[in-house]
């Protein structure tokens, strides 16, 4: 089953919803055009991959970095990508169509919603017996997701900051992120004393800097190296 | 003990099941993002070392198929592997 709509405002919180696309764009856009570029590239080049590890990393310290700055520019969400609402629709149709033909070989019940909100293209799959999809803390569903945009990219020439959600997975992880981030700012605050999160995806880490970022008295950063890269909270300087 | 035996039975009946899907949607994903997608060949080889699928693309595709880094070519691993294919080895091959 597979619905459809057009929103730009569904999202409670768009100015959320903009940062952590951000998050996870910045990096898959330009890995994306990486691949197309070095089509030609041998399959096993550990110095070259390593030395385009390191370049994602940079784009991932920006994403991750990029706070209020940011969040201000988001509110002309579209015009950041410069893409219209048409253009941005039919990339989450393309996106869709990938997703849904995957649940059908799979024979795996879900409704697929095509739509674009805060001015990104964003599928999402409900359902159940979906869990496989989301895989454990949610890599299954970046691995999809990825391979989504990879669709998109292919069909428009242009890469995609494609969201997909499955099962909810990725509002409900935002939430439990939240208060994992309150409770970490409220023992900086009361022992002022830095606190050390454990590993997260880039999409996590967004989620837990836009917390730290609308609080006073405390800051956030990441440090080391995927996958074992984290959120370290501070008493604010 | 017969009982235990059918059950076994439909054990594996259910897992070969599972695996004969693993191909055609490894298929799916990597067609939906080739240049060429009528030259995609996805095979299941079982071999004493285990099941594994082979992956054929095109030439100009191999980029695409591995990815920067080898990050597609991880994503295709990971959604295999999730999708009841645990175990089974995914080969990019690079020889059409």
């Amino acid at each position: 089953m597979r619905s459809t709509n057009v929103t730009d405002t569904s999202s409670a919180s768009p100015r959320q919803a903009e940062d952590a696309d951000d998050a996870m764009v910045a990096s898959s856009g330009d890995a994306e055009r990486d691949d197309v570029q070095n089509a030609a590239a041998p399959i096993l080049d550990d110095s070259s991959s390593a030395s385009a590890d390191a370049d994602e990393e940079e784009d991932e310290d920006e994403e991750d970095g990029d706070d209020e700055d940011d969040a201000a520019e988001g509110a002309a969400a579209t015009g950041k990508s410069g893409k219209g609402t048409e253009t941005l629709f039919r990339e989450s149709e393309i996106a869709a169509d990938y997703i849904e033909g995957l649940l059908d070989i799979l024979d795996y019940d879900g409704d697929i919603d095509e739509l674009v909100s805060a001015g990104r293209p964003m599928v999402e799959v409900v359902g159940g017996r979906l869990n496989a999809l989301v895989g454990t803390r949610g890599a299954t569903l970046e691995a999809l997701q990825e391979l989504a945009r990879l669709a998109v990219f292919r069909q428009t020439g242009t890469p995609s900051r494609l969201l997909l959600d499955i099962g909810g997975y990725r509002a409900g992880r935002r939430k439990e992120l939240g208060a994992v981030a309150k409770n970490a700012a409220e023992k900086v605050k009361e022992f002022g004393e830095p606190v050390r999160l454990e590993p997260m995806s880039a999409f996590e880490r967004k989620c837990v800097h836009d917390v730290i970022n609308a609080l006073a008295g405390v800051e956030s950063e990441s440090e080391g190296v995927e996958p074992s890269r984290r959120i370290v909270v501070r008493p604010s300087a | 003990m017969p009982a235990q035996t059918r059950r076994a039975d439909a054990g594996a009946a259910r897992r070969s099941e599972k695996s004969d899907l693993l191909r055609p949607a490894l298929e799916h994903l990597v067609k939906g993002i080739v240049d060429n997608p009528d030259d995609v060949r996805v095979r299941m080889v079982d071999s004493r070392r285990g099941a594994r699928l082979e992956v054929r693309v095109h030439p100009e595709d191999l980029g695409t198929v591995i990815g920067r880094g080898g990050r597609t070519a991880k994503a295709l691993r990971q959604v295999v592997g999730s999708i009841g294919g645990r175990g089974v080895r995914v080969d990019i091959m690079d020889s059409y």
